[in-house]
């Protein structure tokens, strides 16, 4: 005996395909209230009607696709046109539900930060150049932060000199020369404060996502790893394995041909207790460190006490005596 | 000289290496394909390099119409990315204003795909877009006006054979046919190399309830990609 059922109709029909019982659905026929029944079946509640023939058959099984496979089941008729609206009613709710995801916007966010910071590096380099061509004094390591601002805004070439404290150029740029040089500069100068904006954004989101995770590697790191991971669930039942070799995609297809396995993927690379430690530890540590990433996002996704600076510093403490255990580079044999 | 021009069912043909499909909704294209009046009749490229049932058709060694879905009858389509190929088997199956009432159940989980397959449903009658799990039937079985005269697969995931002859099993009517485009690239790299990848989707087919009728190499049109094309069982009983 089972109960066959869709959004409109509830049947209660035994093992020869008798309907013992049936329930018709009798409610103000609409797209949004239809769009709602299929996204309850959908997510696997019980409309109301098949609540009541189980109640009344208590031994029938619920058949979720049983409707679908019945020769008997009726014919949608006169409703098709408004199922279809209930269908595409039902999408766009779905659609309109993943602006709710958190995982989706911190994609937007890291991947945004990360293609800016990109340009800005190659943007804020040629900068420097094409200033110091001409301020041949200026010290291009000493006041490198300063000589994008002084170019923005400086009327003439002169100006940016005497912002540096440097003597003037020998030649000038010409005019429409200067222009493109000074609009260049100031591209530098908003990437500069777009991108602290889009980190700080992160930060936000991160320390409160993954609040456990962000304790321990940082907001941006974590976040890095969430959106690497392609979401905090799979984020969070992922082996540490998995985690500790993020962001190393091309050395894990190198590996998989036979290479030497990565030691850290990117993200636990740019930890300073990885990447400021001995080459012979570095594998060690990213593995313990993976470990307890692990289980701090587990912690953040399933609803655990989220970690201090108490289990941060207790971690950091069992990095140092790692080091300590091997201070000296193994003997090559 | 034009090409031949081979129908291969109601509003689909063949002319040399492209296939064409009536459109339904005249004068629009749904992405940039181009169009040829003939008549009343309005026909839209169905480009095999960027269909694989479309390149299916091309490359099979067995009848190609028998690859397709019959007008009026209920579609199946999981992984249905931006509607593509959804479109023109919407052009065949219900035509349109859906004069052949025919039911595509279009299934696809991105939302960002969902939201252009949406705005195709709007305007073509019979095509139904579910935002959900192609790999779960609860999540798609309140769509379906009965079980599916014809299935295509086409899903980015590890264990695409598996995931086929489960969705298979549930909604294949007797009969029925159904496409799985495997993409090599998406199984586990433990499986292998990409032949030994196919080789383990067959042997999985051939242990199925279903019937495997042919491997459809698409090199040259779709790389790294087969397509297995089955009947349902019960129909040879």
């Amino acid at each position: 005996m089972k109960i066959h059922f869709d959004w409109r109709l509830a049947r209660v029909v035994d093992d020869e395909g008798n309907v013992l019982d049936e329930i018709e659905w009798d409610g103000h026929m609409g797209p949004s209230i239809i769009a709602k029944r299929l996204s309850m079946i959908q997510q696997g509640r019980n409309l109301p009607e098949v609540t009541t023939l189980s109640e009344r058959f208590p031994d029938a099984e619920v058949d979720p696709i049983g409707a679908m496979s019945d020769p008997e089941w009726p014919d949608l008729e006169g409703s098709a046109e408004m199922f279809q609206s209930a269908t595409e009613k039902l999408a766009k709710m779905g659609v309109a539900d993943s602006s709710g995801d958190i995982d989706r916007r911190l994609d937007m966010l890291v991947s945004s930060a990360i293609e800016l910071r990109a340009c800005w590096t190659t943007s804020e380099a040629r900068c420097v150049e094409w200033a110091g061509l001409f301020i041949t004094e200026a010290d291009l390591d000493g006041q490198r932060l300063d000589i994008p601002k002084a170019v923005a805004n400086a009327s003439a070439i002169s100006e940016a000199a005497e912002t540096l404290g440097v003597s003037v150029p020998k030649y000038d740029p010409s005019d429409s020369e200067w222009e493109s040089m000074r609009s260049q500069a100031s591209f530098v100068v908003e990437t500069s404060e777009m991108l602290e904006q889009q980190e700080g954004a992160i930060r936000d989101i991160a320390n409160s996502h993954v609040t456990s995770l962000s304790a321990l590697l940082g907001p941006i790191s974590a976040a890095k790893l969430v959106v690497l991971a392609g979401g905090r669930e799979r984020l969070a039942r992922m082996p540490s394995g998995s985690l500790q070799v993020l962001g190393a995609h091309a050395a894990m297809s190198a590996h998989r041909r036979g290479a030497p396995p990565p030691k850290h993927g990117a993200v636990l690379f740019s930890m300073p207790q990885v990447s400021r430690s001995p080459k012979w530890v570095r594998g060690k540590i990213a593995r313990y460190l993976a470990g307890k990433a692990s289980i701090a996002v587990r912690v953040d996704h399933f609803g655990g006490e989220p970690w201090g600076s108490e289990e941060v510093d207790r971690i950091n403490r069992e990095i140092d005596s790692i080091k300590d255990k091997f201070p000296k580079p193994p003997k090559r044999g | 000289m034009t090409p031949k021009e081979t129908p291969l069912g109601w509003g689909v043909k063949r002319q040399g290496r492209t296939l064409w499909t009536r459109n339904a909704v005249k004068g629009v294209s749904v992405r940039g394909e181009r169009r040829k009046r003939e008549g009343r009749i309005e026909w839209r490229r169905w480009d095999p390099t960027r269909s694989k049932v479309a390149a299916s058709l091309l490359r099979t060694k067995a009848e190609p119409s028998d690859l397709l879905p019959a007008p009026g009858s209920t579609c199946l389509y999981l992984g249905a990315s931006s509607g593509g190929t959804v479109s023109h088997i919407h052009d065949m199956v219900c035509g349109a204003d859906n004069h052949h009432c025919g039911q595509v159940v279009a299934v696809e989980i991105s939302p960002r795909m969902v939201r252009d397959l949406v705005s195709l449903s709007e305007r073509r009658r019979g095509l139904v877009t579910v935002l959900g799990d192609a790999r779960r039937p609860e999540q798609v079985a309140p769509f379906m006006r009965g079980k599916a005269d014809w299935i295509h697969q086409d899903l980015s995931i590890a264990d695409q054979a598996e995931t086929f002859v489960r969705m298979t099993d549930s909604f294949l009517s007797p009969g029925g046919v159904a496409l799985l485009s495997l993409k090599a690239a998406s199984e586990r790299s433990s499986d292998g190399d990409d032949e030994s990848r196919f080789t383990k989707a067959e042997r999985i087919l051939e242990g199925s309830e279903l019937n495997l009728l042919e491997k459809i190499d698409l090199s040259g049109l779709e790389e790294q990609h087969v397509v297995f094309s089955c009947v349902s069982q019960s129909s040879i009983n």
